[in-house]
């Protein structure tokens, strides 16, 4: 069952090569009109929507679990985390699976996105530490800001954001 | 698993470890003959291909240690506890040989250390008791003796079958060759006419003289592995030097009076060798890739039910079901393929037990119940520690000595009990001893001085039992090379605390201990009764489930308020599973399935009961480890995911709710 699908580009924004600068590629997607990015290296797949089973009385953060090829993977819905208004489904909704360290094990979880767009190339340089103020949430779920064209790009740091219990 | 040499040593591992419990089997019934006859095979096993992978050293110390079984056999010797003994300290000589590996380094410094020449010494004491009493050192001068160069006769005949046994006469001769002059004249009196020789028999014999300085014991180790046919050396110029090397036979290999019956008994044993050679090795790892193959053709199949039911073609109906069917049955053998029966874990500890006991000079017998129960190898793998530390706790501190034992009325014979169970979603597995018992208030005391508990704060026993797990506590009193060093029960219950289950104790002054240790059936397969609760699907371990109740539609509602069914005049306290997960739930129709929670009658209340469901535990991710009442979840048929119930804990955690909120 081939699932992966093709990714939209990101508008206005042409792959640039950073030369000898320092850089990583990361997935892009988009959660209520906002682009994030996770290092692509932890990105395992990206799937159309499954049906998700719901955990009873489980942290809204993480309300269910699906059947990626064979492994039961929990899908963690980001907007709960971010503060975002609820879940909704359109015909653009992708789950990218994703298998990060948390700890000491490795862990894989499937995070709910409006949208998946491309991979790009993000220079370490050109990412800017997030301003504290501007954010809706604790400024470690990011590594910073990146722009990319005319597009703001922000970075989330894996090992934190989707930690399965947050440090008060 | 290219390496032969590596193949050689996994089974080699794997028949040192039948060869302990073989032994301690014979140490308990010293007049087993079929017992006797085992431990030489699996010597023999390993002196043959130890050879043949290049373990000489190994397979020089194994034959040394096979002659003694063999007189054993041949009826010149008994078992005796001392041979016992040197056979299982033999054995763990033997396994480190092994790990040396072909490292000529570590493999002669190990032929050089003090173990590898003393028990040598003590084996060959052995052996050659019956017959003259030649002790170790005399060996020993014998070889260092130097003698002239002497003439021998070798005769040899191949046994018929040797050729296609790997046997290479050509090879023999040419290490003959080594040793000094060589002549050989090939007999061919045997040889039949050509239009009935099978090209694969062995018809010629051997006469060879040789002209050499090395002793003859140095030509009989040449035939070490030469068990099928007829072989003789007889020394012709020196017949003054005859006497010592007569003696050879008492420790010397390739005397065919011992070749005759191994040769005997491997041919009627045809049907041992061939059973151990169904079972092939397979590395853990292509099982899980066979897991996750599998796990994708399942997606699949259900896929192609759904085409085949949208399409209505009942042509590809019909297909789609037969492979449905035989998805299902190759999961079911791929599943069991992971799961083997403890008694293996089990096994490794009646040597623990015993040596423990010896060293201790306790009195202790081991009991073990319940080894067929099954756990995921994973599991099983790394299960021997910690109950190594549960065991050396109970034999060290729990159990008396035998005048203490004889004091308070005991048999001065102690018993440690080795259980398995599997009761749903868990494996208990405890280790019981019939000793003195935790003693409470030195467990008390020694908790206050390390800040664990407040002095003048009543705790019950049951509770100040439970410290023993508390890191960094021990109460033994003086420390001993077993056990007492402190980090024993902290570190059991970490490690079982890492395989995500849990350590109990329970004790009686005067009694007893029993540790349990509860671990969850990870990847195990259980029958489970599939139930649904709203849009959701669970399965209850079927283990767990006593009976299945149809609630009528006034019922229901009239039960609605109640927490309390009635059957047959029973009341019985239920749990509206539906309520319980905030599902919306159709009301109308529900059954209660009846439960066993920690020996109570409990009620589910679900809205169907769909059947019965073998069910491969899959344990939950970190995200929702914590959520109370589930044991893990499992992929249905069709592909979607459906949570697993533990009932005892559903109904713990109900319980402390309500008794919180009260």
């Amino acid at each position: 069952m081939n699932q992966t699908v093709d990714m939209p580009e990101l508008e206005g924004a042409n792959p640039v090569s950073m030369g000898g600068e320092p850089s990583f590629m990361a997935l892009t997607f988009e959660l209520q009109d906002e682009i994030f990015a996770v290092d692509v290296t932890n990105v395992h797949e990206v799937i159309d929507p499954l049906p998700i089973t719901l955990v009873p009385n489980s942290d809204p953060f993480a309300p269910g679990l699906i059947n990626a090829r064979g492994t039961v993977v929990p899908v963690l819905d980001l907007r709960e985390r971010l503060g975002m208004r609820g879940l909704e489904r359109t015909t653009d909704t992708r789950f990218v699976v994703l298998e990060t360290a948390l700890g000491d094990d490795r862990t894989k979880f499937a995070v709910v996105a409006d949208r998946v767009y491309e991979v790009v190339e993000i220079s370490i340089g050109s990412i800017q530490a997030a301003p504290d103020l501007s954010m809706a949430w604790p400024s470690d779920f990011v590594r910073g800001i990146a722009t990319h064209g005319e597009t703001l790009i922000t970075v989330l740091d894996t090992s934190v954001v989707f930690q399965p219990e947050l440090a008060a | 698993m290219s390496n032969p040499s590596d193949t050689f040593r996994e089974e080699a591992s794997d028949i040192l470890e039948s060869l302990e419990q073989h032994l301690l089997e014979l140490e308990a019934d010293p007049t087993g003959r079929e017992l006797v006859d085992t431990v030489f095979r699996a010597l023999h096993t390993i002196k043959g291909s130890g050879e043949m992978f290049g373990y000489s050293v190994l397979a020089g110390f194994v034959h040394k240690f096979e002659n003694a079984f063999d007189m054993v056999r041949s009826g010149k010797s008994v078992v005796t506890e001392q041979l016992i003994d040197i056979s299982l300290r033999s054995r763990d000589h033997i396994a480190a040989l092994l790990d040396a590996g072909l490292d000529e380094a570590a493999t002669s410094a190990l032929a050089a250390s003090e173990t590898h020449i003393k028990l040598m010494g003590e084996i060959e004491q052995l052996t050659s008791e019956d017959g003259a009493p030649a002790p170790a050192a005399a060996a020993e001068e014998k070889k260092e003796e130097p003698t002239g160069p002497g003439e021998y006769l070798i005769k040899f005949k191949p046994d018929g079958g040797a050729l296609r046994n790997g046997m290479r006469p050509d090879l023999l001769i040419d290490e003959l060759r080594e040793l000094g002059e060589c002549e050989a004249h090939v007999i061919y009196d045997d040889v039949p006419p050509i239009e009935d020789m099978d090209p694969s028999e062995s018809y010629l014999a051997w006469e060879i003289q040789l002209t050499t300085s090395e002793t003859e014991e140095k030509i009989n180790d040449l035939f070490l592995f030469f068990d099928d046919g007829d072989i003789s050396v007889e020394r012709q110029d020196a017949p003054e030097e005859h006497a010592p090397a007569e003696e050879a036979p008492g420790g010397t290999p390739a005397k065919p009076a011992a070749a005759k019956p191994a040769q005997k008994e491997e041919g009627g044993d045809s049907s041992g060798s061939s059973a151990s050679a169904e079972s092939v090795r397979v590395q853990a790892h292509r099982l899980d890739e066979l897991m996750d193959q599998l796990g994708e053709l399942v997606i699949a199949q259900a896929r192609l039910n759904r085409i085949a039911e949208r399409l209505t073609d009942s042509v590809l109906t019909g297909a789609a079901e037969e492979i449905e069917r035989l998805v299902t049955g190759m999961r079911d053998a791929t599943l069991s393929i992971r799961m083997l029966p403890i008694s293996g874990v089990f096994s490794k500890f009646r040597r623990v037990v015993r040596d423990l006991s010896t060293e201790l000079n306790k009195n202790v017998k081991m009991i073990a119940v319940g080894g067929d129960t099954e756990l995921d190898k994973n599991i099983i793998d790394r299960l021997s520690e910690p109950l190594v530390h549960i065991i050396r706790n109970s034999i060290d501190h729990g159990i008396e000595n035998a005048d203490e034992r004889g004091e308070s009325g005991k048999s001065p014979a102690a018993t440690v009990t080795l259980m398995a169970r599997q009761t749903g979603g868990e494996v208990h597995i405890s280790v019981n001893d019939d000793g003195k018992g935790l003693n409470t208030e030195a467990i008390r005391k020694r908790a206050i001085e390390r800040g664990l508990i407040e002095e003048g704060v009543e705790h019950s026993e049951e509770s100040i039992h439970q410290l023993i797990f508390a890191p960094g506590f021990s109460t033994a009193e003086k420390l001993s090379s077993i056990s007492g060093r402190g980090v024993g029960m902290d570190a059991v219950r970490n490690f079982v605390e890492d395989l995500r289950g849990a350590v109990d104790v329970s004790s009686k002054t005067g009694e007893g201990t029993t540790i349990t240790l509860r671990l969850p059936l990870t990847l195990a397969i259980i029958d489970g009764l599939l139930v649904r609760v709203g849009d959701g699907d669970f399965v209850i371990p079927l283990a767990s489930v006593e009976e299945c109740v149809e609630l009528s539609e006034q019922e229901a509602q009239q039960e609605e308020r109640r927490s309390l069914i009635t059957i047959r005049d029973e009341l019985i306290p239920v749990l509206r599973l539906g309520r319980l997960f905030q599902f919306t739930t159709d009301e109308s129709a529900s059954r209660a399935v009846i439960v066993n929670a920690d020996g109570r009658r409990v009620g589910l209340i679900v809205d169907d009961v769909i059947g019965q469901h073998q069910t491969v535990i899959k344990s939950l991710s970190a995200y929702h480890r914590a959520v109370e009442g589930l044991a893990g979840c499992t992929i249905l048929g069709d592909g979607s995911v459906a949570l697993i119930i533990d009932p005892a804990a559903l109904v713990k955690s109900r319980e402390s709710r309500r008794r919180e909120a009260a």
